[in-house]
């Protein structure tokens, strides 16, 4: 065991640094209710509650709507919370928030959860190459990586969406494309630590081939990396779809979106604050919801990570 | 020199216990010891990992956080002061001041963005009310005691820019800088090459002596109580099983721990005897180990002899280089030799040792056998065939152990999967096929076959080093190359692999190709050794003559700096 760190972080990792035996073969120890417990804890609790409301929302969002989010009552403008059998009110036009707020997060979902798949299948890939050995491959996808992290990401949207035009797709391609510089980052950084570890030098003498190196063993050891970040990017990437559409480049116009019904609710920000409050809360809310379930992955891979040994 | 009277006393522990706080489990670390270290006194504090010896140390300066700690029971006092009662404030005062503490990793201990100078103005003017100039002159005449030749060059540089070695003496020089009353040193030379750590026990010894302080060298390593200590304590799953003179214990050791742990020691035996190993039922966590190498007929068959005619391996001028300038294109323009015009040949069945110290190429030598660095000239050759065509064969004949346990091993795989795969190569044999094949490798290993399923961090470093040697053994080698397979193993599980090795070499006649920093180990399992120094074989030939009888100018310096019983009792 070695002896040679001298700021642990608990009482296990200081033991285990000091030199204490643990018993690693009591065979108990892998899965029991005590386990269970270490690994849940409030913070958890409460993010997996609000992220499978999200999901009950957004899958079954159509029966949960109380009027078409596009038919608008215009004898019912501006209804307040809860008034003339509104939910959450209704817009200048007397179309009813709440249906409009869960409308706008099945769009924002799908649109931020097909982009972050891109972003992940491309970025995961990019890294995993650059990883695997120096070389103009490596050099080409880093000088390619930072290129791409220096262009103002924005100017980037309005260009795309001037020559393609509004939609789902362009928007989801242009996030798509345009965002996977985390991944590729972390899994770089990551794989390539893992790359020179012994087993992977011992596969290699054993001839191993390149992919099953790259599967079995370097893939597996990022990959509790890649639920967190794929927790903490979406959440980034609901607000970049709402702020594109905000600012008109992102959904189509009338489409009911958060980002487009924030950019509505600027006219009547005094006279009807609460058009704003529906969509604002609803992308605070589902981006803490994001964040929250980054976090419990992550102390959950950190707490396995610690019993693993890595 | 005698035990302490109380009055005297530096470090007075009195019956102290200490438990870690778990999650939902509590780790009695330790369980009631006694010592006591007069002023000017150096002594030993020995055990294997888990005894609880490093705990003794940092508790000593309340250096374990308290929330995670519990003392049940027992007194720790320094000069006659209860540290158990001082609070945050007063300890800090204690520590750097009447105590001090050198650690085992001076690159972690020293701060990288800080110079030595400030890191060493630090502790002074901390402790001390003296001008800044003082200081310094008092620095560098610390540095100057160490036996540093530029001690100014020193005092203004990086802890980057210092050898591992020049690092340590910048520690204990800090150390010493408050005129301490007690210095505690845990695994102070660990981490250093043999000639380095010779050079710096020396000077802490002499060093302690010069200046009246007391030490508490805590170590694993018999040899350096031996050569160092006046007095030394035996730890043992946190109890004291026996103190005494250095002398007594070493010479004359009462507790079956102690002997144990004597005889696990490869110095002074037989050469390929089997060695002593500390009794399992002493040793926690090795309830997995059965009998030393089962028969099992399946994995037995593969293993092919080649016959003693020829060598079974020969390097010819094998030269390694690594590139050290680019120009503009991306091209080597200069290279740093690492391993210049080595020539070995080794039989089947027998060991072929490489000694030396960090830097002198071993290691590169080893990765150009297994074709992970190519040769820049010469040829290595395996059964009169070039190495460098590396065919399927060759690849298969040659394999490799690595020094860490910990890191050659996936964490994520069962040990089943991570002994058989070498053996999935171009092929695919069915799950269960390579299941009956890692049970049968683990019986040859001495695992227990029932514990294939387990993730690699369920078992010990030594159980860890036995799978390793599974793996390597799954597709019947003729050449193991073992990269220092031992250094990162306490003395008795070290006894234990080298037993398993020699065994194994017996049952299939394997070569070995041992790479080590260790003359005694080599001494004990090597047919031949070749002595590197700066990339070069200096001298090689039967290890009994090399290591006896050193011609070479660097051997000699390298079995001198060697810490020895013999030698201790000698002196």
């Amino acid at each position: 065991m070695p002896e040679n760190s001298k700021q642990p972080s608990d009482a296990l990792a200081i033991a285990k640094t000091a030199g204490v035996s643990l018993n690693p073969l009591d065979p108990t120890s892998r899965f029991n209710a005590s386990k269970l417990k270490q690994f849940t804890n409030t913070e958890i609790v409460i993010a997996f509650i609000l992220f499978v409301t999200l999901v009950i929302l957004a899958v079954f969002g159509s029966f949960l709507q109380t009027h078409d989010p596009m038919q608008g009552d215009l004898l019912k403008r501006f209804a307040k919370v809860g008034e003339k059998g509104y939910l959450l009110g209704s817009d200048h036009l007397g179309r009813d928030l709440w249906s409009r707020a869960v409308a706008g997060l099945q769009w924002s979902m799908a649109c931020a959860l097909t982009a972050n798949v891109i972003n992940l299948l491309i970025g995961t890939s990019l890294g995993l190459m650059a990883a695997e050995k120096e070389g103009w491959a490596r050099t080409i996808i880093r000088q390619f990586t930072d290129t791409l992290q220096s262009f103002p990401f924005l100017v980037v949207a309005i260009v795309v969406v001037v020559i393609v035009g509004h939609g789902f797709v362009p928007l989801v391609l242009t996030l798509g494309l345009g965002a996977w510089v985390v991944f590729m980052r972390v899994v770089y950084a990551e794989a390539t630590s893992i790359y020179q570890r012994d087993y992977v030098k011992a596969a290699r003498i054993a001839g191993v081939s390149r992919s099953a190196i790259m599967f079995g063993h370097v893939l597996p050891g990022v990959r509790a990396s890649l639920f967190v970040i794929f927790a903490f990017h979406f959440a980034g990437l609901l607000i970049a779809e709402s702020a594109l559409s905000f600012l008109g480049i992102g959904a189509p116009l009338g489409v009911p979106t958060w980002g487009n019904m924030l950019a509505e609710s600027r006219q009547y920000l005094l006279k009807a604050p609460w058009m704003l409050m529906v969509p604002a809360g609803a992308i605070v809310l589902a981006v803490i919801t994001m964040n929250l379930v980054g976090d419990g992955i992550a102390s959950l891979s950190r707490k396995r990570g610690r019993s693993i040994d890595v | 020199m005698t035990p302490a009277s109380n009055t005297d006393a530096v470090l007075k522990i009195d019956n102290l216990a200490l438990h870690f706080l778990g999650q939902d489990s509590i780790v009695e670390a330790l369980k009631g010891i006694t010592m006591e270290i007069a002023a000017g006194e150096v002594v030993g504090v020995v055990g294997e990992s888990g005894s609880g010896k490093s705990v003794t140390a940092l508790n000593t300066l309340r250096l374990l956080p308290r929330t995670k700690t519990r003392i049940p029971h027992g007194t720790v006092s320094v000069l006659g002061r209860d540290v158990m009662t001082l609070n945050e404030a007063e300890l800090q005062k204690v520590r750097g001041g009447d105590v001090s503490m050198i650690f085992q990793e001076p690159m972690t201990a020293l701060n990288p963005v800080l110079r030595v100078r400030e890191q060493m103005f630090d502790v002074i003017l901390r402790h001390q009310t003296i001008s800044p100039a003082d200081a310094e002159k008092l620095s560098l005449k610390l540095l100057s005691d160490m036996k540093i030749q530029d001690a100014e060059r020193v005092f203004n540089a990086y802890p980057h820019e210092l050898s591992g070695g020049m690092r340590q003496r910048v520690m204990i020089a800090m150390a010493f800088s408050c005129q301490p009353k007690l210095i505690v040193a845990d695994e102070p030379t660990t981490a250093l090459d043999v000639t380095v750590q010779a050079q710096i026990l020396n000077l802490l010894r002499e060093r302690a002596r010069a200046t009246k302080t007391a030490v508490m060298l805590i170590t694993h390593d018999l040899a350096v109580v031996a050569q160092l200590c006046d007095r030394v304590y035996v730890m043992y799953k946190g109890k004291i099983v026996e103190q005494g003179l250095t002398r007594d214990v070493i010479g004359k050791p009462q507790h079956a721990y102690t002997r144990a742990l004597l005889n696990a020691l490869p110095e002074g035996k037989k050469p390929k005897s089997r060695l002593e190993t500390v009794a399992a039922s002493m040793i926690e966590g090795q309830a997995a180990v059965a009998a030393p190498v089962a028969q099992r007929t399946t994995v037995q068959a593969g293993f092919k002899l080649y016959g003693r005619a020829t060598p079974l391996f020969e390097a010819v001028g094998a030269t390694v280089r690594y590139p050290k300038k680019y120009n503009l294109l991306g091209r080597a323009i200069s290279y740093q030799t690492a391993v210049n015009q080595v020539n070995l040949s080794l039989y089947e069945g027998q060991t072929l040792a490489i000694v030396g110290e960090s830097g002198c190429g071993k290691t590169s030598f080893a990765n150009s056998i297994v074709g992970l660095v190519p040769l820049a000239s010469g040829e290595l050759r395996y059964k009169g065939k070039n190495l460098r065509d590396h065919d399927e064969l060759t690849r298969r004949e040659v394999q490799i152990v690595f020094q860490d346990p910990q890191s050659s091993l996936d964490p994520r795989w069962p040990i089943w999967r991570i002994m058989t795969e070498p053996l999935t190569v171009g092929k695919r044999p069915s799950r269960n096929e390579l299941r009956e094949t890692a049970a049968g490798l683990c019986e040859m290993v001495g695992l227990d076959p029932n514990a294939i399923d387990r993730l690699p961090h369920e078992f010990s470093g030594g159980q860890r080093q036995r799978i390793a040697i599974g793996r390597a053994l799954s597709v019947h080698p003729r050449l193991l190359l073992l990269d220092e397979p031992t250094s990162a193993l306490d003395v008795s599980v070290q006894a234990q692999i080298l037993n398993l090795l020699l065994d194994l070499q017996e049952k299939y006649q394997l070569s070995y190709l041992f790479i080590s920093h260790n003359v005694a180990v080599v001494r004990h399992i090597a047919d031949h050794v070749a002595v590197m120094y700066m990339g070069q074989v200096v001298e090689s030939g039967e290890s009994e003559q090399v290591l006896t009888r050193p011609t070479h100018e660097y051997t000699r310096t390298l079995m001198d700096a060697v810490p020895t019983l013999e030698r201790a009792f000698a002196a």
